[in-house]
């Protein structure tokens, strides 16, 4: 009985586990925006390279501009970045800077809490203005209100004031840029979603990242939105062609969809599934031998209750039939302690993941009924077909010995 | 003719030696006596009483029940015949110890397929004529000897038998116990149940209409005691 318990426990536990990662999984990546195209520039071999030499490879700012332009219906959003450093007076921040346009903000599902985002203006006339996550602004002003205060930035390499970097042995010169921005907004708590601590980000213009801290045209990525769910294959496409043709003809696009990260953490979730129902199955045929055990005992117990039966009237088939309901009952009664234990369980193990792992704030366990039946379903199955063998053995009992049976 | 057996004889194997417990064995009881079978332990009493009540079957002879060859059955017919037409009576009386004297009363109804509603008012009804009454909803093991074997006759009546097989019914009873089993079934004798006891007491065996004793398989001796009884049949 206690196998069978501990399979079906283990099996819901299981069960509701993978699908609320899963939930946890789909509701993260969505609130990052749905119906999303991530566009990044392909890495080219050296042969490659120097075949294409000379012509307009890598992705740009411009691609990004003139992909807005070509595709009217679909929201484009550039992302370039470096690491740099904020500081307000004594107090510094070091983070990922990055650089991106107003679109950011929607097609992301990121929005500000106090101030406003960058705004097209920003843009256009290279401000230096910056939008702080919600930690940055609260390790560089504490309770204070940033909007409208003076940030420095560092990083980036262009040129400007000299600093030496220890490389090794070698001591090189490298530039690095300061400038003073301004505080335009903050952003709204998002915490952690896969690796990235979105409460950390620092948003300034594209174009004012790239001016002064790139002194390339060069960005990142490209994230764009598709309005209709059901065209995004047809704008992978058409997007590719698009850019491959701005290229010069040089394939180094590469387009992936939320699809595609979705289907590779999919994968990890599968391998979870069919190791996991390997142990509880596994657990559950342990249980069923366990009752085969008891129905054993049972039968050689009780042999001379079969004999009188058998004398009194009882057909093989009464007794195969009593003995085979016996051992259904402790597998029910088993299943059913399970089903109870694997939710609590499952839900245990849900708050656990929750509290030790970073940004599983929301992982769930999901108890599907789907599951549960599954489970007692088994577990039924099992106490049949092993209560089978010792329900055959009770039936075959021959009457007058049975009777005698000491 | 309820009961005939025809050169019946059981050869046991143990290993490979052969023990004959019933050599060529021929008798045959008639509808409503009530006869003893009597002999020493290891006479083939019990050998005898697995071929009558269907439990086993005889390695050679015929044995015909109620019109009916028994030895060409196969074995679901004869569970339905130990069903529908024997009641077996044990020394141990062997009734079901977690379950209430209505329940193993009921037990017999149930196998034969008997609606629930008329399994409860039989069985009430035979409880009540035995005398237990006011211990339908006792536990078998919170009934005395007497009473349990009381019980164990209201399920061996339960559906209307052709022939009563008692084991040494009163070998587990003191004598008073012993004696008001024994009175009951010469009441069921007079209302024309055939009954047959099988016991290695001779004073038990008295108070049968016949006597058959049993000795080494074989039938040493076949005496009628009470007179009125062949005039009854």
């Amino acid at each position: 009985m206690l196998g069978v318990i501990i399979g079906v426990a283990s099996v819901i536990a299981m069960i509701a586990i993978v699908e609320g990662g899963q939930v946890w999984l789909v509701s993260s990546i969505e609130r990052l925006g749905t119906n999303l195209l991530f566009v990044w520039k392909k890495r080219l071999t050296v042969e490659e390279r120097r075949m294409f030499a000379g012509r307009n490879i890598k992705l740009k700012y411009d691609d990004a501009l003139a992909t807005r332009q070509h595709f009217p219906e679909l929201t484009v959003a550039p992302e370039v970045g470096f690491d740099g450093q904020l500081k307000v007076g004594d107090r510094d921040f070091s983070g990922y800077v990055t650089g991106t346009s107003p679109e950011f903000s929607e097609i992301r599902n990121f929005f500000p809490k106090v101030g406003r985002f960058l705004t097209t203006a920003d843009l256009q006339e290279w401000r230096r203005s910056v939008v702080l996550g919600k930690t940055v602004a609260e390790v560089l002003f504490g309770t204070e209100s940033p909007i409208g205060k003076e940030v420095k930035i560092f990083g980036g390499v262009k040129k400007g004031k000299k600093v030496d970097v220890t490389k090794g042995e070698k001591k090189e010169q490298q530039t690095v840029e300061e400038y003073r921005f301004v505080v335009i907004g903050v952003m709204e708590p998002k915490g952690e979603i896969h690796g990235r601590d979105w409460d950390e980000m620092i948003f300034i213009p594209a174009t004012t990242l790239l001016r002064f801290f790139k002194g390339k045209n060069r960005i990142g990525h490209m994230v764009i939105y598709v309005p209709d769910r059901n065209r995004m294959d047809e704008f992978t496409q058409k997007l590719h062609q698009f850019l491959v043709q701005r290229h010069d003809g040089v394939d180094d696009i590469r387009i992936r969809n939320q699809g595609d990260f979705l289907g590779a953490v999919e994968q990890t979730l599968w391998t979870f599934r069919i190791v996991l129902g390997g142990i509880a199955l596994v657990a559950l045929l342990v249980g069923g031998i366990g009752i085969m055990n008891i129905m054993l005992v049972t039968v050689t117990e009780r042999t001379r209750e079969i004999g009188l039966r058998k004398a009194i009237g009882a057909s093989r088939k009464d007794i195969l039939l009593q003995f085979l309901i016996e051992s259904t009952a402790i597998s029910i009664i088993g299943g059913g302690v399970g089903i109870i234990l694997g939710i609590f369980a499952a839900y245990g193990f849900g708050n656990l993941v929750a509290q030790s792992m970073p940004g599983g704030g929301d992982w769930g366990a999901v108890v599907e009924p789907t599951a549960i039946l599954i489970a007692f379903t088994f577990a039924v199955g099992v106490g049949i077909v092993f209560g089978l063998f010792p329900a055959m053995k009770a039936s075959k009992l021959d009457p007058a010995e049975a009777l005698r049976y000491q | 003719m309820l009961i005939d057996l025809r050169n019946i004889s059981k050869v046991y194997k143990a290993g490979d030696v052969e023990v004959p417990a019933l050599t060529d064995l021929t008798m045959n009881i008639e509808q409503g006596e009530f006869v003893a079978i009597i002999g020493q332990s290891g006479s083939g009493k019990t050998t005898l009483l697995d071929i009558l009540g269907c439990l086993s079957h005889p390695t050679s002879g015929e044995y015909w029940l109620d019109g009916e060859n028994v030895n060409e059955l196969p074995d679901s017919q004869l569970t339905t015949i130990r069903n529908e037409k024997i009641g077996f009576i044990f020394q141990t009386f062997h009734l079901l110890p977690r379950k209430t004297a209505l329940e193993n009363v009921q037990l017999p109804l149930m196998y034969a397929r008997v609606p629930r509603a008329t399994q409860h008012d039989r069985a009430s009804q035979l409880l009540t004529m035995v005398g237990l009454k006011d211990r339908l909803h006792h536990y078998s093991n919170q009934l005395s000897g007497g009473q349990q074997q009381r019980v164990a006759i209201a399920r061996a009546l339960a559906n209307h038998p052709a022939l009563l097989l008692a084991d040494e019914p009163t070998g587990n009873l003191d004598t008073k116990s012993g004696n008001d089993i024994l009175t009951m079934f010469e009441q069921l004798h007079q209302q024309g149940q055939t009954i047959l006891i099988i016991t290695h007491d001779p004073l038990i065996a008295q108070r049968a209409d016949r006597r058959i004793t049993l000795s080494d398989g074989k039938i040493v001796s076949n005496e009628v005691t009470h007179l009125s009884s062949e005039i009854m049949v």
